[in-house]
């Protein structure tokens, strides 16, 4: 009997390759952070990334959606995710990069809150095991 | 001195509400046009920060540190995106992506050399769970997931 050989699926490279940029991220606002302010560090941080949103608008090749409640929300995005950024370089001035980055990796758990209050998403079982790890990781950290 | 925990709390709280606008732009404009328009509001940020700071006192060393940083997380976007358009599930990827601590606690442990104590590792232990397990959605049924299925 012939059975298929199971091979490497393309897209988890891309998975693994993501794990790696942003935990390279993690590991490098930590070194940054023991010696630049965190307003620094975010102006450096959006000088970094702004050649590769150049690269994906070039990969877009230009088709860009300009939806007016899009862009307001997608502005907003980044207004809201650079401002708790400067917490997060905050707290690596004062804190270890492998204990604040696990714990800043739970802020999903105000998503699924919000989602579930303002548009009324439904939480599933394993949403909900995770806000009680969440809840359960953030007080054994604070101890 | 406050707390590092209310500086982190700052950034949970702030990335959680951005999580919600990001599931509400994306109704909107395409995910990858939604990175480009985060960056916008990035580059909004720049003029306030500037007031605030310069970055004359900085050594070469760390500029380039934090530029560094920058570029590679906007890589880890990227990479999303190029991982659904090879065909990840993104109740799969989405919370597999979520485990990226983990290479940062791997990366600072061996070069920084931070030994965390048995508490703290419980403690990394349980948010990396909850990272991986809040991210997870299951996929809906879709138009274009019938039609590949009636294709098929």
């Amino acid at each position: 009997m012939q059975t298929d050989r199971w091979h490497f699926p393309v897209w988890l490279w891309y998975a693994l390759l993501c794990i790696f940029w942003w935990g390279l991220w993690g590991f490098l606002s930590k070194i940054g952070s023991d010696k630049a302010s965190p307003m620094q560090m975010q102006i450096l941080f959006t000088l970094g990334m702004l050649p590769v949103a150049l690269g994906i608008l070039v990969q877009m090749r230009g088709k860009l959606d300009r939806d007016r409640v899009g862009i307001t929300y997608g502005l907003l995005c980044g207004i809201a995710t650079g401002l708790g950024t400067l917490g997060y370089y905050a707290a690596l001035r004062e804190q270890n990069a492998s204990v604040v980055t696990p714990l800043t990796g739970v802020f999903p758990v105000l998503t699924v809150v919000l989602a579930f209050v303002v548009l009324r998403e439904r939480l599933n079982k394993v949403q909900m095991g995770g806000m009680l790890l969440a809840l359960a990781s953030i007080i054994i950290l604070s101890i | 001195m406050i707390h590092w925990m209310v500086y982190a709390s700052v950034a949970i709280v702030l990335w959680g509400i951005n999580g919600l606008f990001m599931k509400l732009g994306t109704n909107r404009v395409s995910a990858r046009s939604m990175v480009i328009w985060v960056t916008v509001g990035f580059v909004v940020l720049l003029p306030f920060l500037w007031t605030t700071t310069t970055l004359s006192d900085l050594s070469t060393r760390v500029i380039l540190v934090g530029l560094i940083a920058g570029a590679v997380n906007g890589l880890g976007n990227w990479a999303v995106f190029a991982c659904l358009e090879k065909g990840a599930k993104a109740s799969v990827a989405i919370p597999l992506t979520a485990l990226y601590p983990l290479c940062t606690v791997a990366l600072a442990t061996v070069f920084l050399k931070e030994r965390p104590t048995v508490l703290q590792w419980i403690g990394i232990a349980l948010a990396v769970a909850a990272g991986a397990m809040l991210s997870y959605e299951p996929a809906p049924v879709t138009a274009t997931e019938e039609q590949v299925t009636c294709v098929q």
